[in-house]
């Protein structure tokens, strides 16, 4: 743990509409360099809100509070200044774009990248080398590779399709949002696999599920119980365990009581 | 006569007598002696008539446009250079005239005419004299009729029978001149014997500011089983108004599949039409055009099944990216008598920016009854989702929507058979579209 340095990522009494709707109501939270936190939560608690707010999605307005990520202001960052910094979001429901070309996406994004961090494009050979194999590392079939980014993919080749596109991007901090949902125990093995390889002192996690199941293959620093859009509790691993066994249904009692 | 009629015959007048009569050979007198009669009969053209319903001419009939002088020109290095890694035998034609010094026509397979309508090679046994003659007079309105009744150059192309081009034909077209409105009035013939096989690329362009009326007429007359795969890239200055009617002549399991980009010009419009009057034939239309602020950018086609067992498409994309227009009007027709046809139609637009306008008319008549045949049409928008994610990616947002734009299009791209030019259409579209955020 890195209490005494300054947080990767640091929200504060972070509040947010979706069409004039309150859905985050003074979230406060601190991911530690390294760290992998688990947000988890019922349905409409605001644990996708939550996400889009820190990849920087139009439509959701922040009302009041601050991100910080490494010390910069995130809040007034493009979504694409923020994939630059290394902030990587992978989709629940990954986007399908017909007509482009998963390499070509993945090359474009690639260095785009390089190019807003000031680095020199990644050349071809090197970029097809690092494609095989992190294909190969999440279990895509090469010739997904080849067709146009997610048409035509099942759930879980889309699922894929995100933890490849991160393990290329190498963020610093990878947002999963629900993305061990619709997907069989294999599947889930496969992409826990794919996570876990990227872990590192220098990139952290923040895993949105419903269920602790992911958790038994990422096994998380810490765990928050995100409901009504607040984070109602937090606590290690064990938090967890405990929610799979009583429910959420305790804790909103107490936030009811509260 | 309205006020605008007499406005449009004011202007014809001082068109004709402002051009020279040609010194040429005798049929192209009589050329322009018959298409001097037709304009005097031709009615003159209105916004009430349904051809012209979205495409006004006022712009056009405001320029006083004069003939380009007969005169060897020059092109830059860079405006001379080839498509990279295409290889052609090529027409280069500069301010409206041929230059035969920048053509490439060197190795050519025997029996093959590439050549200019009036040079001598072209006017072996007649040929090219009786072939105009044949083809002309089909074209009804004045602006294909001023066409012949002032035409004395072109491209002349023949392939006989059997014979396969390994290498595209281009024609070549660009203005350099910016002095004068110029009136560019090529007048083209493309013959394949039968079994015969060709690709031809068509490209026009000009120099930034200048201003002209490219106001061409082709007909292609395809043999018995002949092939023509025939690209068009559209990309004429801002300033300029082209138009292109094009004629298929189509015999029995003949094959013409055709591409236009379209990317310039002020105003411009593409007529093509084809009745297929023999079996087993096809024609396979296809468009991608972008059209930015203050452009009209019209496509007339036509293509009429007489006959039984023939095969015909319309696949058309446009993405709109600026205050401006674009006009579809796609026809196929059906008759009674052509069963087994199959005949596919669509056009698709991209509408980037709000105020810009399209008016797409499919229209696929059907009198036979034992058909297989489909239609769409789309007006939309790029999806934000697909948007957010590319930006999320690291895609900035202008990268982001041109990416989604060539998306858009790319199953008209893919089918562009040769790689360098498909680049060089893709860059193009890269280039023009300038897409702000939102």
């Amino acid at each position: 743990m890195t209490e005494t340095k300054t947080p990767m990522l640091s929200i504060r009494n972070l509040h947010a509409t979706v069409d004039g709707k309150e859905v985050l109501r003074g979230i406060d939270l601190d991911v530690g360099r390294g760290e992998v936190h688990a947000i988890m939560g019922p349905n409409g608690s605001g644990k996708s809100t939550l996400s889009y707010v820190l990849a920087g999605r139009e439509g959701y307005e922040v009302t009041a509070g601050e991100i910080l990520f490494e010390g910069r202001n995130l809040l007034e960052m493009d979504p694409e200044e923020r994939a630059a910094a290394g902030i990587f979001l992978g989709f629940q429901y990954p986007v399908e774009l017909p007509g482009v070309n998963n390499m070509t996406f993945l090359r474009e994004a690639i260095n785009a990248v390089r190019r807003a961090r000031g680095e020199a494009e990644m050349d071809a050979v090197t970029f097809m080398k690092k494609v095989k194999a992190a294909a190969k590392q999440v279990g895509l079939k090469d010739t997904l590779l080849k067709r146009n980014v997610n048409v035509g993919f099942s759930g879980g080749e889309k699922k894929r399709n995100e933890i490849l596109q991160m393990a290329m991007l190498e963020p610093k901090l990878a947002i999963l949002d629900e993305t061990d949902s619709g997907l069989d125990i294999d599947a889930l093995r496969v992409i826990a696999e794919g996570v876990n390889a990227l872990r590192s002192p220098e990139r952290s996690f923040i895993l949105i599920t419903h269920y602790q199941r992911l958790l038994e293959y990422i096994v998380p620093d810490r765990v928050h119980v995100l409901a009504q859009g607040r984070i109602l509790r937090s606590g290690d691993k064990a938090l967890a365990l405990e929610l799979e066994e009583k429910g959420y249904g305790w804790l909103l009692g107490e936030e009811a009581v509260a | 006569m309205t006020q605008a009629h007499q406005a449009q015959r004011e202007w014809l007048q001082a068109l004709l007598q402002g051009a020279p009569a040609a010194a040429g050979p005798e049929w192209l007198a009589r050329m322009h002696a018959a298409a001097r009669e037709r304009l005097e009969q031709l009615p003159p053209i209105d916004r009430k008539q349904e051809a012209w319903r979205y495409t006004g001419i006022d712009t056009l009939l405001a320029e006083r446009f004069v003939p380009p002088p007969h005169r060897e020109a020059d092109l830059a290095p860079e405006e001379r250079a080839p498509l990279e890694g295409l290889e052609t035998w090529r027409l280069v034609f500069v301010d409206g005239r041929f230059q035969p010094h920048l053509s490439a026509l060197e190795g050519l397979p025997e029996g093959v005419i590439v050549g200019d309508l009036r040079s001598r090679e072209t006017h072996r046994d007649n040929l090219l004299a009786t072939s105009v003659a044949q083809a002309s007079g089909h074209h009804a309105h004045l602006f294909t009729a001023l066409n012949e009744a002032l035409a004395d150059e072109g491209a002349f192309i023949q392939v006989p029978a059997g014979t396969r081009l390994e290498r595209p034909i281009e024609i070549v077209h660009r203005v350099t001149d910016a002095s004068a409105p110029w009136l560019i009035t090529p007048r083209n013939l493309v013959l394949l014997g039968e079994r015969a096989e060709a690709t031809l690329i068509e490209r026009f362009s000009g120099r930034p500011g200048t201003r002209y009326f490219h106001d061409g007429l082709t007909d292609l007359v395809l043999g018995r089983a002949a092939r023509l795969v025939h690209y068009r890239i559209q990309d004429e200055s801002r300033e300029a108004w082209h138009l292109s009617s094009l004629r298929l002549d189509q015999a029995a399991e003949s094959r013409y599949e055709g591409c236009t980009f379209a990317f310039g010009a002020r105003w411009s419009r593409t007529e093509q039409n084809t009745v297929f009057e023999a079996r087993g034939a096809e024609c396979h239309l296809a468009g991608v055009y972008l059209v930015g602020e203050g452009q009209l950018c019209d496509f007339h086609l036509d293509v009429r099944h007489e006959v039984p067992e023939c095969r015909s498409s319309e696949r058309y994309k446009g993405v709109l990216f600026g205050k401006g227009r674009a006009v579809f009007d796609g026809r196929i027709l059906v008759a009674k008598d052509a069963q087994r046809t199959d005949a596919h139609l669509s056009n698709n637009n991209l509408m980037l920016v709000r105020d810009a306008e399209v008016d797409t008319k499919p229209q696929l008549e059907i009198y036979a009854d034992d058909v297989q045949c489909s239609h769409g049409t789309s007006v939309g928008q790029l999806d934000p989702q697909q948007v957010f994610y590319l930006r999320s990616r690291g895609l900035p947002e202008v990268e982001a929507r041109r990416l989604l734009c060539l998306g858009f299009a790319s199953d008209l791209l893919e089918a562009v058979h040769d790689e360098a030019l498909r680049h060089h259409v893709e860059s193009r579209i890269r280039q023009t579209l300038v897409l702000e955020g939102g």
